[in-house]
């Protein structure tokens, strides 16, 4: 039995202690991001920053909501012995809630124009006098205001808190007693909880990252953010698998094909972005509309016309690193399959996922003369310390729910299936 | 690189003890190959029906209308279709993107879940390509014979001529060109691969049957198929690739035919979400074309146990998957018209759930967003006469969602005192009735002469087909 697990399946796994490391580093991340509020003038470089964090969470999180809601609507078996990491996952929301709160407590007892300049109506943008004269601003106020915002947001974690909790109840309840009743509450749970989901994640991109620029729009920047949800649920969830593996914890357990199937998503999610991102900026290149151009200028060249540094993270990054080497790379079964290969590319999405965000978000951190901040600068320590310092807390969450439910779902009607997964 | 433990029964399999929740099966009755064969191969080899003569005359005279039409139009020139400033698309291209996105819709069932390995795709797969080539067919009509002096058509490729004319390749128009002539021939070459085994199957049969005319016909088309373990060995891996090949083809064509609008300034036709949009309209208003189709041939020819319930739910679901995914665009498109605050974008949609057109707008949205919401319940899905009723609804709604969203556009654009309302000349009228003619005459011809179901396919997903005997092996 040399492929036996080292803790049986119908058992809880061992409790991890990098739990408690992963709280250490969340805490020192944190503290480190808070370190930059004691430079001068550095607020709202620190506040971008901690959004860019937070909000890479939030997207791996949702598409692992995503991914195990798809799992239950399409009644998969072979994603059965995956979707239990994608459950312990979901521990993180009410986490990533409390992570969110000093973004809206800044903005509402500290400046408001912090993050979102539209928050603030004596805001000065640059060249068109204050927000509360802009009549760009003026006709979605109602819509865009700081009431809104808030309970928008609220309603997006309560929205997301409630599917988790609901989809963990049941899968974790069913390991005890079998029932078939918990297989059919998480079919009816996706099926209204994939609409819920679109439309919460649809509503977060355009609040928390579109309305930076508010001027700016985009019908497909939902679809955007959705296509980075699922692929860094994917590859985050290819880490922790084969971390379990190593453990000893999936030996037995995961098969070269279950790392197949999951590389051929990881794929075909990479084709996906890439074909909503072009077509976002092709359409607009295309169209040479400057009430949309402004926003993919401001992101390749200053006002003086000379290129800045987000032309070659545009190219560079997100061209070849979001796309090209991903899709190249993931072309190959060998790279699917072989698990420092996979491990590979799977470091290497959340990465350039990261990259992305940066893209959307800190461009709205401008200079006097509106030209955005350049990545490379002081500020992006903050945006690497807020994302570890997230991720510690989102992998605490995760590792405290590890050893609550068994490691697999031993009674899902298709955990068979799913254990002898084959092509 | 599999390795030997993954194929070997995992030893925790004795720790887990799930409870049974049997999967549908493909073939119910426990049919036989036998059974099977005959009952598809039996719709060519038995004697016409009464049925399919009178359909297949009553579709020749539709067919007839568009013949006329298009007759008319080139003697007459192409002023007797009811285009006018404003509005100088319409008709045409609505039923171009119409047949086009059912055409598009065949290949991308039958390749997409080809690739997820959804084992439910036999029964409808071969049905859904062939509605694809003769969807294509009717779809090229409308833009080859809007150009007018149609003998002039040839100069959309790029061919020397002595004129020196030469194409606008920054056009999406001409992106079309190409698009779809390669999706046509790779939608022919993914359909007749997948026949071959077949054509060979009824070369076999009419050979022992005594018919040499038909054996010959069928046998050539057979390209000397003799199911040897090397010719399933490359005929899987073609069609694997093709499979490949035809998934981003697809997804590219349908992309292009949304960049006709999307690429241009027009207020309502300008809108990023238009590629995967369309995409999502094509998937589902092919499902509900397959559903037209496929339901009538399942009570005529007695094929329920080919195409079962759970096939019936499958194609419900994804219809209702995807007409919620349209239904999402449409608000989209409203809302980021309204955020946006462009005024003329904001009164392009205004005007179209309240304009002159508000009958077109709010049959689209009762069609495609309201129509499928009805697949969420078990019982419609299982009352095959109410689902095909509902499938037609779908295929209406998405005439609409094109003629909502060429026409209103282009009647009422950026100048107030160039506005206009446009109508159909009964020509036009006449040409696009015609092409369900063409269509049925082609699928009826199908019927008749070709497998409509891929049989050894078939064979492949019944329970005797299990090598480990059809449990939990999935």
């Amino acid at each position: 039995m040399s492929n036996s697990a080292k803790n049986a399946p119908g058992s809880f796994p061992a409790s991890s202690p990098g739990a408690n490391r992963a709280l250490a580093v969340g805490i020192v991340g944190i503290v480190a991001t808070a370190g930059g509020l004691l430079l001068p003038n550095n607020t709202h470089a620190v506040a971008h920053s901690w959004l860019v964090g937070v909000t890479f969470w939030v997207a791996i999180t949702i598409g692992m909501l995503l991914m195990t809601m798809i799992h239950h609507i399409f009644d998969a078996s072979w994603s059965t012995v995956i979707r239990r990491q994608w459950e312990h996952g979901l521990a993180a929301f009410p986490w990533l809630a409390v992570l969110f709160l000093p973004l809206v407590l800044a903005t509402w007892f500290g400046p408001r124009d912090l993050i979102w300049p539209w928050m603030n109506p004596e805001h000065v943008l640059h060249g068109h006098g204050t927000v509360a004269n802009d009549i760009l601003y003026v006709k979605k106020s109602s819509f865009l205001s700081i009431n809104m915002f808030m309970g928008a947001t609220a309603i997006f974690f309560t929205v997301w808190i409630w599917l988790s909790a609901r989809l963990r109840k049941a899968s974790f309840t069913q390991d005890s007693d079998g029932d078939l009743k918990w297989t059919r509450m998480n079919r009816v749970t996706a099926a209204f909880g994939i609409p819920l989901a679109a439309l919460s994640l649809t509503f977060a991109a355009i609040y928390w990252i579109k309305s930076l620029e508010y001027h700016w729009f985009s019908t497909m920047y939902g679809v955007w953010f959705f296509a980075n949800c699922v692929r860094g649920a994917l590859a985050i969830s290819v880490l922790i698998m084969l971390w379990l593996y190593v453990r000893g914890d999936y030996k037995g357990i995961l098969n070269t094909n279950h790392l197949h199937s999951i590389g051929q998503l990881m794929l075909a999610f990479t084709v996906f972005w890439a074909y909503v991102t072009f077509s976002q900026y092709f359409l607009i290149w295309n169209a040479n509309v400057p009430e949309e151009t402004f926003w993919y200028n401001l992101r390749e060249i200053n006002a003086d016309g000379s290129p800045n540094q987000w032309k070659y993270v545009g190219i560079f990054v997100l061209v070849f690193g979001h796309f090209l080497v991903p899709f190249l790379y993931l072309l190959s079964y060998k790279h699917k399959i072989v698990h420092s290969k996979i491990k590979f590319i799977a470091i290497w999405m959340p990465c350039v996922i990261f990259f992305d965000l940066c893209y959307n978000i800190l461009p709205a951190l401008k200079n006097e003369h509106g030209d955005a901040l350049p990545l490379v600068s002081v500020n992006f320590i903050w945006t690497i310390t807020a994302v570890i310092g997230v991720g510690g807390i989102w992998l605490y969450a995760y590792l405290k729910s590890l050893p609550t439910a068994k490691l697999i779902p031993i009674r899902d009607p298709r955990i068979n299936e799913s254990l002898l997964h084959h092509e | 690189m599999a390795t030997s433990a993954d194929h070997a029964a995992p030893a925790i399999l004795n720790e887990v003890n799930p409870p049974e929740l049997p999967r549908a099966v493909l073939v119910e009755n426990n049919r036989s190959f036998t059974w099977i064969t005959d009952k598809i191969c039996g719709i060519i080899e038995g004697k016409t029906p009464a049925w399919w003569w009178v359909c297949f005359i009553v579709a020749c005279f539709v067919a007839s209308f568009t013949v006329a039409g298009i007759t008319y139009l080139v003697a007459t020139g192409v002023g007797v279709w009811g285009h006018a400033n404003p509005v100088n698309w319409a008709w045409d291209i609505v039923n171009f993107v119409f047949w086009i996105g059912i055409g598009h819709a065949g290949t991308l069932i039958s390749a997409i879940l080809c690739l997820l390995r959804q084992k439910w795709r036999t029964s409808i797969n071969r049905a859904a390509e062939a509605m694809t080539i003769f969807a294509v067919v009717c779809a090229g009509i409308f833009p080859v014979f809007h150009v007018g002096r149609v003998w002039f058509a040839w100069y959309l490729f790029p061919i020397p001529n002595s004129n020196y004319v030469w194409q606008n390749f920054r056009s999406p128009l001409e992106w079309d060109v190409f698009a779809v002539s390669t999706y046509g021939t790779v939608s022919v070459l993914f359909w007749y691969v997948g026949l071959i085994p077949d054509l060979a199957t009824l070369r076999d049969r009419f050979m022992a049957a005594g018919n040499k005319l038909r054996a010959t016909i069928y046998g050539f088309f057979a390209m000397g198929w003799r199911g040897s373990n090397r010719h399933w060995s490359n005929y899987e891996m073609a069609y694997l690739i093709l499979a490949g090949i035809s998934t981003p083809l697809v997804l590219s064509v349908h992309t292009i035919v949304s960049f006709d609008f999307a690429v241009s300034l027009i207020p309502g036709w300008h809108t990023t979400i238009f590629p995967p949009y369309f995409v999502a309209g094509a998937i589902f208003s092919g499902f509900g074309m397959v559903l037209t189709l496929m339901l009538p041939l399942r009570a005529i020819y007695k094929l329920e146990d080919l195409i079962t319930q759970y096939h019936i739910d499958c194609m419900c679901k994804i219809t209702l998957a995807t007409g919620t995914m349209v239904g999402y665009a449409y608000a989209m498109e409203f809302f980021i018209a309204w955020y946006g605050a462009n005024p003329y974008e904001g009164f392009a949609f205004i005007n179209r759930a309240f304009g002159p057109y508000a009958w077109a707008y709010w049959t689209m949205i009762t069609c495609n967003v309201i129509t499928p919401q009805f697949f969420w319940f078990k019982k419609v899905r299982q009352n095959t006469a109410l689902v095909w009723i509902l499938s037609i609804f779908v295929n209406v709604g998405m005439w609409f969602e094109r003629f909502v969203i060429i026409v209103t556009s282009l009647a009422r654009d950026f100048l107030p005192s160039s506005w206009g309302y446009y109508s159909p000349s009964i020509v036009e009228i006449f040409t696009f009735f015609g092409t369900f003619g063409v269509f049925s005459v082609l699928f009826l011809l199908f019927i008749r002469f070709l497998p409509i179901m891929p049989m050894a396919e078939l064979k492949a997903v019944t329970p005797q087909a299990d090598v480990h005997g059809g449990e939990n092996h999935h």
